[in-house]
């Protein structure tokens, strides 16, 4: 929470067109989410597995007293489960929690709305339903992750 | 709906009650200018504030009430039936408009103000019953009333002593006898030093939301799970193995406070059956005096709520069914005022609640003959059953003994509903009967619900919860049984259970399937045959969920913990067979399972009546004459299998001695250990080797009895001493060999003194590991 007030300190000037995120790494593709609705990194961590679970479910969080479920973003796009640890990005959306799991959390990036392309048409239906646009940075493209579109909730219905 | 709004909701809503409760004390002393102030003051806040806020008409019936309580408090109006009537009939309809106000944020149609200007012609009919000449009962009524004051008045004049000091109460009617004041006096004395003033608590309290009470609960549970990982990651550090034992103590003060906070005493709910038994006896036509005992007793705010219908349940119950009318009591012989009794008290981590009648009690023929009717039995098993059996009977869904069906009790859907309600929050209900004399309905309540006991099993390398109160037993098959134990019917696997089959779900197989194609598959498509088995040890635990009985196959069984439920996203929940999760002592998570969904999403049907009660005449043989056979020195000695709680295997060294007489500390409580045989003197010169305790109730302590082995469970059979025909006491026939049987209740109970000099002792033990 903290991390969060310093950055945006640091920023200078007005800043109604740049937004923050922090990007995160799933296999080899980087994707970003938006740190306003980031609670917290718990890093190098094992989730709980729940047996019979809807495929995108990646397991139990014991998060504060709350026991959060958690999306895995690896089984979300159909890549092979990774052997080891992994990060947990608390989420929040609409005021229920989740976490995100994904291979590992990078950086804080500025990153400004002119940068911001929709998703391109030719993606799958199911990835136009979790994807939110992409972004243009000079070392490459960073898709944009959207909490909302993420929620166990709603992947749940969708399923 | 702005704060205001609803503070005053919460207010007016608290206000009413506490007049309800006044207002049926009042029937009972209607002098009582105290009870009139409190009710006034009820009122008048409400009137106060409704014209502030603007709801007019909330405002005109406060104000019609207002003025009726005026007259009385100030004894120009004397508190009749009818007028306490015409009062309980205001405060029905203020309720139904602040329920109006909740639900819309206003008062609701005008067209009801109809009622309302009837109810207010009402209030001052009542006020000025002279003015009422029309009305024949309003002229009678009050003047009735008197008379039978002025009676009263009589009799109690000559018993009290007439130097009664008089407090300072407001002046008593003028129409009344000097007699009849000192009586009030006296009435409204005994009131104040009987019951504490309740307004005089309010200004200590604080209101706290529900759901931050939870959030604290969650975070004290947290808490305890940092400090079990600082007490393992610190382990070598004396200064710190020091502070973070402070904060273990710390932690667990917490988190008892925090439990506290949610407790309220059982009296909140209790409250409101003077009115309905008010209400109920006038409909009925019967004469009823409630006691309420043990109304301080203090029980989870969840729980309470959840415990409220199925009270109600019980006491329209009793009204309708237990307690006669009263010309019926008096040609019996019994007071023609039925008594009916609610209390509560704890026992042993639970809390228990009594429903009790002094009335007709349940005929055990007719709920046979109802059972049989309805074929919820056969005949030919209802001649097997005890008494007691049959009257379990009534808790079977559609049983209903009310010959008529009035409006109060009698649908059919009757005590079935008491007991899911009960047992859905992990309660249990009994219920006792004689006939002629009356039934007692017993309510065992857990004290908290966020907490449930749950034994944790091992299955596919992880924990789960079950909880204890399905749990009917444990099973261990080892591994060179494992083919011929598990018997299979077509893919079907089962167990011999004493005799019966119990239909098995293998835990691992369930949850490795990924979809169902219907109920049956978790079984059935699954290898059909015991030699895909591996060759290792399983667990049975053998569970009763809302009647159905199976066997669950388990990898490996942990320890029973009590375990903080917290819920499940609503995506989790849907797959049907967690009913949420839980973190375990050492940090890791468990998912707690729902036996009941298990069941259904294995096909496992719901057991007829008929074995359920096979099983329970087992059980209830069991208790009669099964024995543990023990050895103790080369001599063998059986002890009544009823009365075993646990078989303890103890280091000989956790013995410890108060003068000569050997003691075990357990679980913080003392139990006295016999050692006729002398085993622990023989264990001493062995230290190393565990010593096994029998750990029994007798009467209401327990006892501890120092054996050398456990042999056997067997049933034992009555000697009969030669040419007597009766039974010898103290021994048995157990495998064909004259037992003696362990007299418990000959064990010295141990000096209470002895039990308090032991506690400070332990506790000053650990205060010195605690500074070592």
């Amino acid at each position: 929470m903290t991390g969060k007030k310093s950055i945006a300190l640091r920023k200078d000037g007005p800043s109604a067109k740049m937004m923050e995120i922090c990007s995160v790494h799933v296999g080899s593709t980087l994707f970003g989410v938006p740190i306003t609705h980031i609670l917290e990194i718990v890093g190098n961590t094992h989730p709980h597995a729940v047996p019979l679970a809807p495929v995108f479910v990646g397991g139990l969080l014991h998060y504060r007293g709350e026991v959060l479920t958690t999306v895995s973003m690896r089984q979300l796009l159909g890549l092979p489960a990774t052997e080891g640890r992994q990060d947990i990005m608390v989420l929040e959306n609409k005021g229920s929690c989740f976490g995100l799991l994904v291979d590992s959390v990078g950086e804080v990036l500025t990153i400004s709305a002119a940068d911001r392309e929709p998703n391109p048409s030719i993606l799958d239906t199911r990835r136009q339903e979790i994807f939110a646009g992409a972004c243009k940075l000079p070392q490459g493209l960073l898709i944009m992750l959207d909490p909302e579109r993420l929620d166990p909730m709603r992947l749940g219905a969708a399923a | 709906m702005d704060d205001l709004t609803r503070e005053f909701l919460i207010e007016s809503q608290e206000g009413l009650d506490r007049m309800e409760r006044c207002l049926t004390d009042l029937e009972e002393r209607p002098g009582d200018t105290n009870l009139l102030s409190d009710i006034f003051r009820s009122v008048h806040t409400i009137k106060g504030t409704t014209g502030f806020l603007g709801f007019k008409r909330l405002e005109k019936l406060a104000h019609a009430g207002e003025n009726l309580l005026g007259a009385l408090r100030d004894g120009k109006l004397s508190a009749s039936q009818p007028v306490i009537t015409g009062l309980l009939q205001l405060l029905d309809a203020l309720r139904s408009i602040l329920s109006i106000i909740e639900s819309s944020g206003l008062e609701g149609e005008t067209d009801e103000e109809v009622n309302d200007s009837e109810l207010i012609a009402l209030m001052h009919e009542l006020q000025h019953p002279g003015d009422a000449l029309h009305s024949a009962t309003n002229v009678n009524r009050p003047a009735l009333v008197i008379e039978a004051n002025t009676t009263l008045t009589h009799t109690s004049a000559k018993a009290s002593p007439p130097a009664l000091q008089e407090p300072d109460t407001a002046p008593p009617p003028p129409s009344q006898s000097a007699a009849a004041a000192e009586n009030d006096a006296l009435k409204s004395e005994a009131a104040e030093t009987s019951r504490p003033r309740q307004s005089a608590a309010s200004e200590s309290t604080l209101r706290v939301d529900i759901t931050l009470l939870n959030r604290m609960m969650n975070l004290v549970g947290e808490l305890v799970l940092t400090r079990n990982q600082i007490l393992q990651a610190t382990g070598a550090d004396p200064a710190f193995t020091m502070l973070s034992r402070r904060l273990d103590m710390v932690t667990a003060d917490l988190r008892e406070s925090v439990m506290k906070a949610r407790m309220q005493p059982v009296s909140s709910v209790f409250s409101k059956f003077p009115r309905i038994v008010r209400d109920l006896t006038q409909l009925l036509n019967r004469r009823v005096k409630l006691v309420l005992e043990g109304q301080e007793t203090e029980l989870d705010k969840s729980l309470l709520e959840a415990i409220k219908d199925p009270l109600t349940h019980a006491v329209r119950n009793s009204l309708d069914h237990g307690i006669e009318p009263p010309e019926k009591r008096i040609a019996l012989g019994k007071d023609p005022e039925g008594t009916l009794k609610l209390r509560a008290y704890q026992e042993s981590g639970h809390v228990i609640i009594e429903v009790s009648d002094d009335g007709g009690g349940i005929s055990v023929e007719k709920v046979r003959d109802k059972a049989i009717e309805r074929s919820l039995i056969t005949a030919e098993r209802a001649a097997h059953l005890s008494e007691r059996e049959l009257l379990q009977l009534i808790f079977l869904p559609g049983f209903s003994t009310a010959a008529a069906i009035t409006n109060v009790s009698g649908r059919g859907v009757g005590m079935d509903v008491v007991r899911t309600n009960v047992e859905k929050i992990g309660g249990k209900v009994e219920i006792d009967s004689r006939p002629g004399k009356g039934t007692t309905l017993r309510l065992r309540i857990p004290l908290t619900l966020a907490i449930i006991p749950a034994l944790i099993v091992r299955c596919l390398g992880q924990s789960f919860a079950l909880p204890q109160g399905v749990l009917s037993e444990l099973v261990h098959i080892p591994p060179e049984r494992i083919s011929s134990a598990i018997e299979w019917m077509e893919g079907a696997p089962l167990y011999r259970l004493r005799g019966q089959l119990l239909p098995l779900i293998f835990l691992d197989r369930m949850l490795s399937e990924r979809k169902p194609v219907n109920g049956h598959a978790a079984i059935a498509t699954h290898t059909p045959d015991a030699a895909s088995l591996p060759q290792r040890d399983h667990f049975i635990a053998v569970l009763d969920a809302d009647g159905r009985m199976y066997g669950l196959v388990v990898d490996g069984l942990a320890d029973p913990e009590e375990i903080v439920v917290k819920p499940l996203s609503t995506v989790l929940k849907s797959i049907g067979i967690y009913s949420g999760a839980t973190v375990l002592g050492n940090g890791d998570l468990a998912l707690i399972l729902d036996p009941g969904a298990i069941a259904i999403r294995a096909g496992v049907s719901l057991s007829t009546v008929q074995e359920d009660i096979e099983i329970l005449e087992e059980e209830e043989d069991a208790m009669k004459s099964r024995f543990l056979l023990v050895e103790a020195a080369q001599r063998r000695a059986a002890v009544p299998l009823g009365e075993v709680l646990r078989i303890e295997r103890i280091p000989v060294s956790r013995i410890e001695y108060i003068g000569y007489r050997p003691v075990l500390n357990f679980e913080g409580q003392l139990l006295p250990v016999e050692d006729s045989a002398g085993v622990l003197a023989t264990a001493a010169a062995n230290p190393d080797l565990p010593l096994t305790i029998v750990v029994c109730r007798e009467g209401n302590r327990q006892v501890g009895i120092a054996v050398g082995n456990v042999l056997d469970v067997a049933a034992g059979n009555d000697l009969v001493e030669a040419g007597t025909h009766r039974a010898a006491a103290g021994v048995t026939l157990l495998n064909d060999h004259v037992t003696g049987i362990v007299d418990l209740g000959a064990i010295e109970p141990l000096p209470l003194a002895a039990q308090a000099a032991s506690s400070w002792q332990s506790s000053a033990n650990s205060y010195e590991e605690t500074l070592a």
